[in-house]
Order: structure tokens, then sequence, then C-alpha cells
């Protein structure tokens, strides 16, 4: 590489992994400090002067008509400023949900909101209750929408081939899947704060979308996009669930632009359960054949979506694994309830669980080891080393039950392991920019609007500059999550690595050769090149010349150097992602607890950025995945359609007791440029935990999540 | 959480001058730790006009050992200190366990014995607002036919709820008394008999505490050193959660034979679940010739599960035989 | 107190039916709830009962709180919660402490009240007078973290970071309790706050790091 007068440039590429010193190595995140010492602020944080609180009124019952909103007593608590009907009498709330919405308060405190929202009055004619499945499918039901109850019918495959398959296997499986609508539960509630004063307005939303909120929010408040600049500089979970202004957006931004007044409204905890998003459930009829050969030979299945009133998500079957035949339909089937939302790795959990319980149950069936089952019918060598990998590390190869279910000791425990793999597309999308700017004094910040839900993307917006230059971490100031810096791209499909690092990338590629034309030209004599390292620059031909990076910048005299450059396809990792998980467990079959002993997973995922953080998010999405498996569960009581699980008691994720030993491998055999990855370790964790279930004590789960009751009732132990 | 007003009074005379007499009256509400009544605060279960901290009321907050043989735990005791070391005798280690296994260190470090023993219910439509129910007034136990996995099987009707304590299967198992303090003076019950069944006394409550009494403390013989018990408790999630079901057992062994024996389930009735046949299948038996299956059994004797709720029956089988082999 | 008097009876949609049915107490005189009683008690200040010599605290009321070794005084009512002083009412607001569930079921609002671990959201600030409270912004800086923020950080113990303070906090707490915790004791002790992105594993190798370094052993 080149850097003399004559201007020559090349591509920006990564470096030989051998030779980075930050990227690919385990980095400190650079916004720990501030989180550990709660100084972070999140958009829940912001006091703004003369701020007030805002409050929504939601129904609790999922459907009915509303006669009468009253407002006039929420008017007369001490500090409520505003109080508004949302929807006009007669109205009919169709679903529990950001349709349930039907006021809104604000009040100079939180308490007096929250008074003012329940002085608000009601008169209803309650609806029919339409909360389950078996609810919207009976004859006769009342449609749940207009668009009726059934709908997005899908075919995939060719019934004729089913059906052929099945009596042509030697093995044959019927029976149904069933998993739960199960939630984000991000720890900041949906909202924002809007700080609007009648002609431009900040909005600290919590939000995974910073750059495409400014047109969202421009419109909700009546103003132009250069008006109004979003900020989320830090943000308490997404999974998902946190892309649009959403109905809490739009309210927040009718009160500013009434009392043009800063507004703070973040929902409550039961209000985040009802209206804050969700994982869409999924009811599953298979049918599958195997033959003796260890060939899975067909799959057919009617699979019903359950996404409340959106479409759910589902990508088909077999899944990842390749079937000679195969029919498979599947719709959703609507129920009074909010959409789903994308979450993380939208359809594939459920995917997983069914198709990873199929090809279990068939390989017992078949008196074969699961794992070599498994591999037969996988097409990718990547996933049968992953496959090889985790069974090495959770010890398969000394397990005493490969090929049929074990037996609990004289003291009722049984122990067992189970499998399953993953996949994700892997890649980024255009969209995102990078400025990196080196200034005169030698302080470098590298800037993109992206926001960080806890990935770690502050910090190799940080990284790849720094390991341009030749800099220490803290020598770059990454500036994220504000809609006034280059834009970033939604934190949504695993996308968003991909799609920022490549831009960062070019920018500081970009902003090094820029500099280096600038020195070449201030630098008395030729120089052949510059080499960056160790917080200096110097020479590598020509004349001499050996400075600090510091006193390099010193040579700018008074113009930075400034290059924003955007994404750059070649930067990144293309194709597919692959992963494996194994878990252990222990079962004690006579009170059906499940103790998750050990989980290992592999995952690939290109070049990494940083290995502490990726290890991190491999490991969240295995405990995800663990929490859903023993605990998650979205319950309605059927009857009168109250959501029973609004809150952090009865909607249980894992706590630390819950955890395992965790194993987290990091496949760095993909040797494909950057990506992200986050979907993927989510998947297969609660389809391994349920056949490890199976492989201790026979008892087959099939439904999630595996409750002692159901724990039980698969070990024919309820009368 | 609606507003109230918060009375400090720095005697037990002045907490209960200031209680109601009509047991129906809930506009005046006791407080000690308050980890309890601010839930029922916050999700406006409960809306009284006045309540009553017994934080400044001294002398409710020590472990002493009486003469008599007792030991007098005081109700501000916060569950933490039972938990530690040295706070009680060996035998009495059920207590111990049961405290370690409440809620979390948080709700430890301020919770308190008496607002252990008189908790309310976690039932899911109990604790939904929206939900009218049998025990706040309404007409109906939603849970007889609704969502009950976590409701009783055992001394259901009309309300099927289960106490969630888990101090008080401990306490009743190891024979623990309550006392008492209202205007007239102070008395003294059994634990066992503290608490009712919903079809033996208003549905509302749980506990014969009249409205103007403070259960003042709770008296625990100190079983002899012959005497060891656990507290086996089963939760749904193992970090933080009530009692899907759990077993009290103290047995009292002198050369391998069991002198008397307590069973006490939680979790799975209104109240503390006291199995007498299961006790009766243990006493005087030596210890390898008890038939562990069959006490297990005895202790699930008469269940009456309901739709989402037959688990618990092998479950608390199984609790009830591990208990046995943990204390054999 | 007084509080104004519901109507007896209201249309039976609306009482069964409303957002949240306004039952109010356990004895089943299914009254309303009141709705203007914050616009009165307010107007009110605390007053002794001069027949039972009991303080009783009612409406807006000024007390002195110690936070972080400072007398700080703030207004509050008596059903205001610690959380609630500490997020919003106290200038500045302390916003480290975070509400999460505001249940007591999280661990996110955890503070530290005589130097015990407490859910800061079921505290009545009342309580808390003439009490020592520390929050996260009572432990290290940035530029000068205590052992177990550094532990944090050098393990990855977060990720989105809003479970965090209330991790660091009960971890301050469990440290004071076990200077050398097994893992058992670490799961324990931290058994009362919940993180929705997974970092357990790094938390419980920061708190053992931790723990190691107040030792006064190596890393």
């Amino acid at each position: 590489m080149s850097a003399n007068k004559s201007n020559r440039r090349a591509d920006p590429a990564w470096k030989p992994r051998s030779e980075m010193k930050l990227i690919n190595t385990a980095m400190r995140r650079v916004d720990g400090p501030d989180k550990v010492t709660g100084r972070a602020m999140y958009s829940a944080d912001m006091r703004l002067p003369n701020m007030v609180y805002a409050r929504l009124v939601l129904l609790q019952v999922p459907r009915a008509v509303v006669e009468k909103i009253d407002v006039s007593r929420a008017l007369e608590v001490e500090g409520c400023v505003l109080a508004q009907p949302y929807v006009e009498a007669g109205t009919e709330v169709l679903y529990s949900g950001d349709d349930s919405v039907v006021a809104y308060v604000a009040a100079e405190t939180e308490e007096a909101a929250e008074d003012a929202a329940r002085a608000v009055r009601l008169t209803l004619m309650p609806g029919p209750v339409l909360v389950t499945r078996l609810q919207s499918l009976a004859p006769g039901a009342a449609e749940v929408t207009s668009d009726g109850n059934v709908g997005r019918l899908r075919e995939q495959g060719d019934e004729e081939d089913a059906v052929l398959g099945l009596s042509e296997s030697d093995v044959l499986i019927e029976e149904t899947y069933e998993l739960p609508i199960q939630h984000h539960l991000c720890l900041e509630t949906h909202g924002c704060v809007v700080d609007y004063d009648g002609e431009q307005a900040t909005v600290y939303a919590s939000t995974q979308a910073v750059t495409s909120n400014q047109g969202e929010f421009a419109q909700l408040l009546d103003l132009p996009s250069d008006k109004v600049r979003i900020v989320t500089e830090h943000m308490g979970g997404g999974f998902g669930a946190k892309f649009g202004a959403g109905v809490e957006g739009g309210i927040a931004c009718t009160i500013a632009k009434q009392l043009k007044r800063p507004v703070h409204l973040l929902l409550d905890r039961p209000q985040e359960f009802q209206m804050g998003g969700n994982r869409s459930g999924t009811h599953a009829r298979v049918k599958a054949g195997a033959t003796a050969d260890g060939t899975l030979r067909v799959i057919q299945a009617e699979v019903d979506r359950l996404g409340g009133v959106g479409g759910g998500s589902f990508p088909g079957l077999p899944y990842i694994y390749e079937a000679e035949a195969r029919h498979v339909k599947d719709r959703s089937v609507h129920t009074a309830s909010d959409s789903s939302r994308a979450m993380r790795a939208p359809g594939h959990p459920q995917a997983s669980f069914i198709m990873e319980s199929v090809m279990d149950e068939l390989a017992y069936g078949l008196a074969m080891d699961p794992l070599e089952f498994r591999k037969r019918n996988l097409g990718d060598d990547v996933w049968h080393r992953h496959l090889d990998t985790v069974a090495q590390e959770i010890g398969w190869a000394a397990h005493p039950n490969k090929t049929a279910a074990g037996a609990p000791d004289d003291d009722g425990m049984a122990e067992g392991i189970g499998f399953a793999v993953a996949t994700w597309g892997a890649g980024g999308r255009r969209g995102a920019e990078c400025e990196v700017r080196l200034n005169p004094d030698g302080s470098v910040t590298s800037s993109c609007a992206v926001q960080d839900l806890g990935t770690g993307a502050r910090t190799y917006v940080a990284a790849i500059p720094a390991e341009e230059f030749g800099l220490p971490l803290d020598a770059v100031t990454a500036r994220i999550g504000d809609s006034s810096l280059p834009p970033g791209v939604g934190s949504g499909g695993s996308v968003t690595t991909g799609s920022v690092a490549p831009a960062v990338k070019a920018a500081a590629h970009g902003a090094r050769e820029a500099m280096e034309k600038r020195l070449a030209e201030a630098i008395p004599g030729d120089v052949d090149g510059f080499v960056w390292a160790d917080g200096r620059v110097r020479s590598t031909g020509g004349a001499d010349f050996d400075v600090s990076f510091r006193e390099a910048c010193a040579m700018l005299g008074t113009q930075p150097v400034a290059v924003t450059a955007g994404h750059d396809r070649s930067l990144q990792a293309r194709g597919q992602l692959h992963g494996a998980q194994a878990v252990r467990v222990r079962v004690d079959t006579w009170t059906g607890r499940v103790q998750v002993v050990k989980m290992v997973a592999i995952q690939d995922q290109g070049l990494p950025m940083n290995r502490m953080a990726l290890e991190s998010q491999i490991k969240g999405g295995m405990i995800q995945a663990l929490s859903y498996g023993l605990l998650e569960e979205r319950v309605f009581d059927n009857e009168h359609g109250w959501l029973l699980t609004d809150n952090m008691e009865t909607y249980r994720v894992a706590g630390t007791k819950e955890i395992p030993e965790l194993v987290a491998i990091i496949d760095d055999e993909d040797d494909r440029p950057v990506t992200g990855m986050a979907e993927a370790p989510v998947i297969p964790g609660q389809s391994a935990l349920s056949n490890a279930i199976y492989n201790a004590c026979g008892a087959r789960l099939r439904a999630v999540p595996f409750t002692p009751d159901r724990v039980l009732a698969a070990l024919g132990l309820l009368s | 959480m609606d507003s109230f007003s918060l009375s400090l009074p720095t005697s037990l005379d002045e907490a209960i001058a200031r209680l109601p007499e009509d047991v129906f009256d809930s506009s005046v509400q006791l407080m000690a730790g308050g980890q309890d009544l601010l839930t029922e605060l916050k999700g406006y279960l409960t809306a009284p006009d006045e309540v009553v901290s017994l934080g400044g009321v001294p002398g409710l907050d020590s472990i002493q050992p009486h003469t008599n043989g007792t030991i007098a735990i005081g109700a501000l005791v916060t569950l933490d200190a039972l938990e530690a070391d040295g706070a009680l005798p060996p035998a009495l280690r059920a207590i111990v366990e049961a405290a370690s296994s409440i809620a979390s260190p948080q709700i430890r470090s301020v919770g308190t014995v008496g607002g252990n023993l008189n908790q309310r219910p976690r039932c899911w439509y109990y604790r939904h607002e929206a939900a009218p129910c049998l025990k706040k007034g309404g007409a109906v136990c939603f849970a007889k036919d609704g969502k009950n996995k976590y409701n009783a099987i055992f001394g259901g009707g009309p309300s099927y709820i289960v106490h969630p304590s888990d101090l008080a299967p401990a306490l009743v198992a190891l024979n623990a008394d309550v006392l008492l303090t209202g205007p007239g003076g102070q008395r003294r019950m059994s634990l066992e008999d503290y608490y009712y069944l919903p079809r033996e006394g208003p549905v509302a409550f749980e506990t014969r505490r009249a409205a103007n009494e403070v259960l003042t403390s709770v008296e625990v013989p100190v079983a002899s050193p012959t005497t060891s018990s656990t507290y086996l408790k089963f939760k749904e999630r193992s970090s933080y959660d009530w009692a899907l079901s759990s077993v009290a057992m103290a047995l009292d062994m002198e050369k391998g034979v069991v002198r008397s024996a307590s069973i006490v389930l939680g979790g799975v009735a209104p109240k503390p679940w006291r199995a007498r046949a299961a006790e009766a299948l243990l006493v005087g038996k030596r210890m390898d010739e008890v038939d562990e299956l069959a006490v297990a059994k005895a202790a699930l004797e008469g269940a009456e599960p309901l739709s989402d709720n037959a688990y618990k029956v092998p479950l608390t089988e199984g609790l009830v035989r591990r208990a046995f082999r943990s204390l054999s | 107190m007084s509080k104004t008097p519901e109507p007896a009876a209201r249309d039976e949609r609306e009482a069964d039916l409303s957002r949240r049915s306004f039952l109010k107490g356990a004895g089943g005189a299914a009254a309303g709830a009141a709705f203007v009683q914050g616009a009165q008690a307010t107007q009110e200040a605390a007053v002794a009962d001069p027949e039972a010599g009991v303080r009783i605290l009612s409406g807006a009321t000024e007390i002195e709180m110690s936070v972080n070794g400072e007398a700080r005084k703030v207004t509050v009512e008596p059903r205001t919660t610690l959380l609630s002083v500490l997020r919003t009412r106290l200038e500045p607001a302390l916003t480290g402490t975070k509400e999460v569930c505001d249940n007591g079921n999280c661990g996110a609002c955890t503070v530290l009240v005589d130097g015990k671990p407490v859910y800061s959201c079921l505290q009545l600030a009342v309580t808390v007078q003439g009490r020592p409270v520390t929050t996260i912004e009572g432990f290290g800086k940035p530029d000068q973290l205590s052992a177990v923020q550094e532990a944090f950080c050098a393990n990855d113990g977060l990720m989105c970071g809003f479970c965090t303070p209330g991790f660091v906090v009960a971890t301050e707490a469990a440290l004071a309790k076990h200077s050398n915790p097994d893992a058992d004791t670490i799961r324990h002790e931290l058994a009362g706050n919940l993180c929705r992105c997974g970092t357990y594993d790094g938390v419980f190798k920061a708190v053992a790091e931790a723990s190691a370094v107040r030792r006064g052993g190596a890393k």
C-alpha cells in the first residue's frame, strides 16, 4: 500500500486476523463504566425541565364497545394537566394490545399521572372472548377481525409425494407440538421522552431503529425531518420489539404538540406485557417418516401460527434438515391479542422445536443415535462439524443412553443429553454510513446513528478506527444513537454488525488514506507509505518519518480529516450462518424438576468484532432459550380474557439459579468477513433441552415450556 | 397505589388503638416489612385510608429462648435473621431452610416473620385487579374452573387459594404457637389453628387474627436433640418463587425408631396441610422398615385436584420421599 | 384524611369490566376507589394525633433522607416509594436505580438501606428516614470504579445494562456478607435480580473476581 504524493488508493479490506490488535480480541465495552455506575442515561431516565409524565389507559378485556369515556374526574386530580380519550365513544376495541388504548393523561408527577389514569371512567359493553386457538376455530365463533379468524395460508411440497413417503417409511410418527406465546420482556419498557418546542423536537426513544424513527416522529409531530432528532444513547433491550414509534410514541407526540412541554411516556410493566410485543405461538400436527437406513423420508404438517391479530412467523419444515418429500401447510389462526412482532429469530425457535423433536423421535424410533441421524439428514458439512464439536464438549461419547432413553436411578434422578442445530442468514444491508474524524489535537471520533441494544455496537464503532490507526481503544470516541449522525440501520435480523462495521471500516480506511495524503504533502521529500502501530505513525520508505499519532494530527494545522463512507459489501460475510447446541439435564422423575446442568453452543460468525461481547451474545441466546424452555408462557383467562401473566412474577424468566455451566465456542474456522449473528444462538436451546429430557428418562415433551406438570404427565404419573 | 395516611406508633398499645374492630373494615391496615402490603397497594387490591406501621414498636424484633423450653421469634424478626448461622438450634433446621427459600435476598432483608405468616395469597385471580374474585368480595372463585395450575388440591371450596407462606408449614410441623395481642390483652393459639379453610370462616381472610390484633411473636418448642427437621420446597423458578408445593417434616428418632413425626404440606391447600395419615405410618417404626412410598401416598390421600393441578399429587409425593430420605 | 364517598351501586358492567375494578379492601364491601383523594391529601401536613400521641403522616410531607452520605430534603407523600424519590423527586434525580417490574420481582431497583439490599420499589420513602441509603451512584465513578464495577466491566457482566446497577448493588451486599462466596452462594445471593439479555455467566465471573480482589488476592 502506498500513500505518496501520487495519491494511489486501495480498496478497504480487513487485515489478517493474526495482525489485529483489537478486533477479534476480548475487549471491554467502551460504555461499561457508564453502565456499571448508573451514569448511562436511558430514555426512561430523561429528566427535562418542565416535563410532564404521561400515562395510557388500557382496557383489561380483549374486546368491548367503549360506550362512554369520562375524563372529567381525571382532570380533577391535582397535578393532572391533560386527560383525553384516545378513541371515540362507541368504538369497538377488538383485541388486547395496542388496540386496548382508550385514553391518556399527563400530569406533573408520576403519581398524579397514575391517579389521573385511574380516574378515567369507562362504560363498556363486552364482546366475545377469543383468546385461544380453539375459541377462534370453534364453529360459529365470532370473527376476531373483519379478515376472519384464519388467514395467510401457505403450502409447500406435494401431498401425493408425502403420502407415498409415509407408506415407504420404516418408522412413522404422528404427533402434535405446541409452543406458547412468549414475550420479549425488554427491561426498559416501550416509550420515549419527546422534547418539543413548537418548531423542533428531540425524541429520546427506546428504539432499535434510530434512523428510521426520525421520519416517523417527524410525521407524528408535523415537522420536517430535519427538525427532529432521535437520541438513543442507551436502551434497555429490544429483541425485535422496538422498531416503530407505536401508539405510545404517537400519543407522546400528540401531548407534546398540545402542551408544548417535554413529555415522558414509558409503558408500565403490565402494559408492556399487554402491548409491548410477543413471539407467535405455534400449533403443529405432524406426520413424519424415516427409512431404516436413517434417511428422513418425509414430513407432512399442518401448522397454525398464533400471532394474535398478526400473521405470526414460521419458516417452514423440514427447517434445516433435508427430507425426500414434504407437504407442509401453514396458516395464521387469529386470536384477540396483539400482533406478534419480530422476536429474536422470528419463527425459528418454533420450527426448530418441532423439527428437532421430530428428528429425535424418528431416531429413537429407529434405535439410532440421534446425533448420527441428524448428520445423515443435514447437507452442509459445517453442521456435521458443529454437532461433533458440541457432542464432544457435552460428553456424548461417554454417555450411556445413545439409542434409547435412560431410566432414573434409585433416587429417581436421570441424566440426559440432547442436541439441536441453528441457522440464520449472514451479512448486512446497504444504507449505513459512518464518519471518522481525526482532529488536530489527536482526538478521533467515529460516528454513526446506529443504536446499541446491548450487543456492543458502540465498542466496535470505536474499535475499527482504533485498529486502523494502531491506537488503543480509548483513543477513539464512538458517537452513536443519534439521528443527526450519518445513518445507521435498524437492528433487526442480525444485520446491524454486517451493515455498520463495513461502513466504519470503509470510513476508517478512507480517513487513513486522507490523513496519509495530508501527511505526505506536509513531509519534505517523498514517502513510500505509512505504518500505523502502537500509537505512532512512521514511513515505510523514502523520507524518514516517525512521530506519535498526536504529533501527526498536529500536522493537520487547523483542518481536521473527516471521511464519511457507506456500507461496503465486500467487507461483510454472505451466505448462511450455522450453529449447534447440546444440553445436559438432570430430571427428578419424582417431582418433574428439570435442572439444566450444562449447555454448549458453537456458532459461526465471520470475523468476530469483540470476542467477549460475541461470547456474551451466544450465551445470552442460550439463556433466553433455556428460559423459554423451562418457564415462559403467556396465559389469558379463557372466559374473561384477562391477561394473567402481565407481571414479572407470573411471567417467569430465568434467574441465577436456572443458569447452568455455559460453554460458548466461537467457530474460528469461519474465515468470512464480518456479520451479525444474534438470532442464531437463541434458536436451538429449547429444542435441545426437550431432547435431553427425553434422553434422560423417556419423557417426550411436545409442548413448551417443560414445566413439572408436563414432565410428570409425560412420565405417565398423572392419573 | 392510592393515597393513605401512615401512622407510626411507638408502642403496641398505640398500634392496637388505631386498628378497627370490625374484621370487614379494611380502612386501616397493618404493615410490618411491607413487602406484601406494598404489592397489594400497588395492585389496588386494597386501598386503606390508614396504614399502621409496626416499625417503631419496640420489642418485636428479637429471637429469644424462654425458660419454658420454647424459643420466641418476634414478629418483626426479618427473614434474613432466621437464615443467620446459629440463630436457631439444629433441630429447628426446617425453619432456617424455609426462611432461606423465601423470595429473594432483597425481600428477606426487609420481610418479617409476622408478614410472612400473614401474607395474602398469590392466586392469579386474586392478584389480578380486574378479576372480582370471591376473596375480594366477588361471587366467583375464578380459579375453580379457570387457570388453576397453582391452586389447591386439598381443602378447597368455595375458594381454592393456597396459602403462600413458607414459614407456616415449617412452624406448624414444629408445633409452634402464635401470640396475638389485642385490646383485651394477649392470647395464644397453635399456628395450625391460626389458619382456617375457606369453608370454615369468612372467605376473605386466611387467619383468625382479629382486625384489632397484632401477631407479636411465634413460640416454637425447642425440639429434643434427637429431632431433625427439614423443609423442601419446589419452586417452578428455583431462583425466586412461591411454592408449587412444599413439605415440612420433623422426626424425633431414638435408636433408629421414630418417636414422633410431623409432616406438613405447603402450596397445596388454603392453609398448611397436616398429613396425619402419613405421620401415623411413621410413628413407632424403625427407620429402615418404613415404606417410604406408602408414607408419600398417605400424605396425598384424599387430594382433589382441579383441572390443571393434578400434577401436584405425584410432585408432592416425590417431595415427601425426598424429605424423608434427607432425614434418614 | 377524608375520602370522597363513592356511589354505592354502579353500573354493573362498569363495576365488573372497567379497566381495573375498584374493589376496596378484602372485606368484600366492593366500594369504589377515591379518585380525588390525592388532591386533598396533598393539602394536609404531618400531624400528631392528639389523642393517641401517635405520629401520623398524611399528604405532602417534607422528610430528610441520607442518600450516599448526603442529607437530602425531599417532599413526599406516605405512599411515595423510595424508588420514586430517587428517580423523580430528588434534584438532580438519581436515575441509576432502574424501574423495571415495580413489583419486587426483578431487582433492578436494588439499593442498600442500612447496608442491606432492598427493593426500593417496595420501600415507603418515609420509612427510611434516618437510615443510610446507598444507591448505585454511591459506589464508584466511571473513572474510579469499585472492585465490583471493575470486575463487571472486565468480565462483560452486562449487555443492555438496564439490570446492571441492581446487580452491582446486590453484589456489593453479597460480598459484604460473604467474603469468599462459592458458585451456589453467588447464585443464592443474586437470585433476586433478573437479566433479560442473559449476562448471568459474566456476572458470576465478575462476582468471583471482585471477591478475590477485595480479599487482596490477585485477579
